[in-house]
């Protein structure tokens, strides 16, 4: 049986883990009203952005759309050798199961594509460190970007999309997957595996009301679709950026709070046992001066 | 009849503008600056960093603006920028200070993120030094 000092010890050391997590959950929920305003403020942009490409898309015959350079981003190329993964995972660990859950995801993908070259960018710690010890697949790590939560910004995406961009026009690739945890309430995160690259069934789905409305163009039209669409494509990872960001938060949030509930309940248990101790400690120690009175008196 | 124009300018970070009533804008276009008045043909063009500035009535202002697109339809002005801010909130010193961090960063080599970041920071610092200027020359006092 432990005695009243272990117990003690014990019962110390819980508490300061329950203050640690605590402060985290706080840390969290603080930071959660941020990025979720940050969503928030970004959806008018690529709302606009996808309705401006949807537009002069509608404008430019399908001639004219085949022949400019921006074609190339929608091209699908089936017999090309390799695939790019884009995985977009936490810095930190201490959220629940957001990663575990990611990277099984990424796994189950990789296996799917487990005879081809997959070039592979890592946004996140854990995600870079898991795929850098996996063995025994065609694997390159073409671009890591950690340490960049909880402050992601346009810029950080506008990088990630230009490393993006460049892997796709420069190398032989068939398409790029994003996989990433998407926000989708306080307690719910949804892991999302969609396609990025290439560009055609998104653009020409995301439903293009034709209005007629002659527009001019300066420049070209071929021009501008051709520096509208990497921006398009920019716009929608810094989303994507801004949703697994509030949804680690989140996920953070909810893993700390149940770890102070375990806490404060553990302490609980342990007080409880440190008492009963203390109580057959003292009935003990009562029953051997009764008892030794006794012998002495007669 | 005395139309308006109505201006948004949009960012990723936030929404600047939304739907604001204005006589005149006037957009740093690709291939010049380009003036709109209420009435303008419907048109698309890709945006430079640079200086633009609106006038509403007797109230005027004006925005750095980091290269983007404005659509011109009907009356309504979208411009989706990558950055913008009001020309008031540019602390002229402060752009400087940032220009020779930037271009020191540039100089040490660092890992790409880095000096990629350095990169942008130092267009937007050239963006905001040369607006503080045209101020200055107008003699613009906020």
């Amino acid at each position: 049986m432990a005695s009243i000092r272990d117990i003690r010890k014990h019962i110390g050391s819980v508490k300061s883990i329950k203050q640690i997590t605590y402060a985290m959950k706080m840390v969290a929920a603080a930071r959660i009203k941020r990025a979720q305003f940050g969503i928030l403020s970004a959806r008018p942009f690529s709302d606009k952005m996808d309705a401006l490409v949807g537009d002069l898309y509608s404008e430019m015959g399908e001639e004219d759309f085949k022949a400019s350079p921006a074609y190339k981003l929608f091209e699908e190329k089936t017999m090309a050798g390799a695939v790019c993964l884009v995985l977009v995972t936490a810095d930190k660990g201490l959220c629940g199961s957001f990663n575990t859950n990611l990277l099984k995801a990424a796994l189950a993908w990789l296996k799917e594509y487990r005879g081809k070259k997959i070039y592979v960018i890592a946004v996140g710690r854990k995600g870079r460190d898991f795929l850098k010890r996996l063995k025994g697949l065609d694997l390159e790590l073409h671009f890591e970007m950690v340490n960049i939560f909880p402050r992601a910004d346009y810029a950080k995406a506008e990088i990630l999309g230009g490393k993006v961009i460049e892997l796709f026009l420069g190398g032989n690739i068939e398409r790029v997957t994003l996989i990433y945890n998407e926000f989708k309430s306080m307690l719910t995160q949804r892991i999302v595996t969609g396609d990025l690259l290439p560009l055609q069934k998104r653009v020409l789905s995301s439903g293009i009301e034709v209005k007629r409305g002659d527009f001019n163009f300066e420049p070209s039209k071929a021009g501008l679709l051709e520096a509208l669409l990497p921006r398009q494509l920019k716009a929608q990872l810094y989303r994507v950026l801004l949703e697994s960001q509030a949804a680690e938060l989140a996920a953070r949030m909810n893993a700390m709070e149940s770890a102070s509930k375990n806490a404060a309940e553990l302490i609980e248990g342990l007080t409880l046992k440190m008492n009963k101790t203390r109580q057959a400690m003292i009935t003990t120690e009562l029953n051997e001066i009764v008892g030794g009175a006794e012998a002495l008196g007669g | 009849m005395k139309s308006k124009l109505s201006l948004s300018i949009i960012t990723p970070e936030k929404a600047v503008f939304a739907d604001k009533e204005v006589s005149f804008v006037c957009l740093p276009a690709f291939e010049g600056e380009l003036g709109v008045l209420p009435g303008h043909i419907s048109t698309v063009v890709q945006l430079k960093e640079g200086l633009l500035h609106y006038k509403s009535g007797r109230e005027h202002g004006e925005f750095s603006v980091m290269s983007g697109f404005a659509e011109i339809n009907k009356n309504h002005v979208l411009v989706l920028a990558e950055a913008a801010e009001l020309a008031k909130e540019i602390d002229e010193e402060r752009a400087r200070q940032a220009y020779r961090k930037a271009k020191d960063a540039l100089n040490v080599k660092g890992d790409a993120i880095e000096l990629d970041s350095a990169l942008s920071a130092l267009k937007r610092a050239a963006v905001r030094l040369k607006i503080a200027e045209y101020r200055r020359k107008k003699g613009v006092r906020s």
